[in-house]
């Protein structure tokens, strides 16, 4: 390994790709540097992200095939095609909609890229209909993202913790939308909602975070009335 | 060459379709890490299963039989989308909204296709490194055994493919 550790360290070490030895300096550093540290939260976060998304896929049973036919991928499609032609007919127009609201968005983001990772490194965006969520969802109440608790944090911003299915953790609002601060690094059992606030380590993060008392139930809806800002 | 299904079979399944069987979910998360569509991802999966059972001859035992299996998913996706490439060109738009999915399933699944929509900004080789090592859990070794190159070269996709998620994901 390099001399100097850069992210491909931190990824490596992440990985579990490095000897003992490499490990330990990486380790060491990323404990004294401010900046190695938020380079390995956030590969931290996305990785625990990932986890939970995709591990419950790897859950499902898959039947082996009931033959070792092989046909080419176009014919599978167009066979799956002609079976789900009438029902999948109706879904077409509301997916086409979605679909091109969804590149919109993407587009839109394209537009506003910054050239860097961003002042806020830990700061990673949710996907709109939780980000809608945790906008119109008071603590307690069931919808998309089950809000365990909201509060100020010491930089003047609102946020609540969560959990929706495959992701769970802290979400901050700024100026753009709000902004995942901390993610739980568990997957969540049988893809189903993890209970929000039993996580000490996310309990951990709250306490760095909260400035004074927990928003009480008034105060929710008063924050949630001013679009949590 | 006919292969039955463990439904349709009378004997128990033989080490060869029983380590497939096994393998067959985590592969099914590879193909969606690939092709960032769960219609397709099913496809492919099946084509896999199906060459696989097939190519069965071409696996020497003791190799690696993950590494083996995972190539055949990935060559299978290169020849795909080589092919769908001219065929898009000419494809309805309508034909795109189908991986959004039925309304129902939009919610539980509003992470994985965000996650999804984030891989399919990535270069192809970018993208087969992040699905194999961080989705998959292989080894730097393992990843680029399936994928038949250089450490280095694997090592420098997946830090650079890493690099581009961060960004992507911190964007809004």
């Amino acid at each position: 390994m390099a001399e100097r550790i850069d992210e491909a360290a931190v990824i490596a070490w992440l990985d579990g790709e490095l000897t003992p030895a490499e490990a330990a300096r990486v380790e060491q550093a990323v404990a004294r540097d401010a900046a190695l540290r938020a380079v390995a939260d956030r590969h931290r976060m996305i990785q625990a992200r990932f986890a939970a998304a995709f591990g419950p896929i790897a859950q499902e049973p898959v039947a082996l095939p009931r033959s070792a036919k092989v046909i080419s991928f176009a014919e599978a499609r167009a066979a799956r095609a002609q079976k789900e032609k009438a029902p999948t007919r109706r879904w077409w127009i509301p997916g086409a909609i979605a679909a091109s609201l969804v590149a919109g968005l993407m587009i839109g983001q394209m537009q506003q890229r910054p050239s860097g990772i961003g002042d806020r490194p830990d700061a990673l965006a949710l996907a709109p209909v939780l980000a809608r969520g945790l906008d119109s969802q008071l603590a307690g109440e069931p919808g998309v993202v089950r809000v365990a608790l909201s509060f100020r944090a010491q930089d003047g911003t609102y946020c609540r913790s969560f959990s929706a299915a495959h992701l769970a953790g802290i979400a901050c609002r700024d100026g753009q939308g709000w902004r995942l601060r901390y993610a739980a690094p568990a997957t969540p059992s049988q893809g189903d909602y993890r209970m929000a606030g039993n996580d000490p380590a996310e309990a951990n993060a709250i306490a760095g975070m909260i400035a004074g008392d927990p928003l009480d139930a008034a105060a929710e809806r008063a924050a949630r009335a001013k679009g949590w800002r | 060459m006919f292969v039955s299904s463990p439904w349709e079979r009378a004997g128990p399944l033989d080490e060869f379709e029983s380590a497939l069987a096994r393998l067959l979910p985590r592969l099914r998360r590879f193909a969606h890490g690939l092709t960032r569509n769960p219609a397709d991802a099913d496809d492919l999966t099946q084509l896999t299963a199906e060459r696989a059972l097939r190519s069965r001859d071409q696996w020497q035992p003791g190799t690696n039989f993950d590494a083996w299996t995972y190539r055949i998913m990935r060559n299978l996706w290169i020849d795909t989308t080589r092919s769908r490439q001219r065929r898009d060109k000419v494809i309805a738009p309508e034909e795109e909204g189908r991986d959004i999915g039925a309304p129902a399933e939009a919610e539980g699944k509003a992470e994985l296709h965000f996650l999804m929509r984030a891989m399919d900004r990535l270069p192809d080789e970018q993208r087969e490194a992040v699905a194999l090592v961080m989705i998959e859990g292989l080894s730097y070794a393992e990843a680029a055994a399936v994928l038949e190159l250089p450490q280095g070269t694997l090592t420098s996709r997946l830090v650079r493919g890493r690099q581009a998620l961060a960004r992507i994901l911190s964007e809004e």
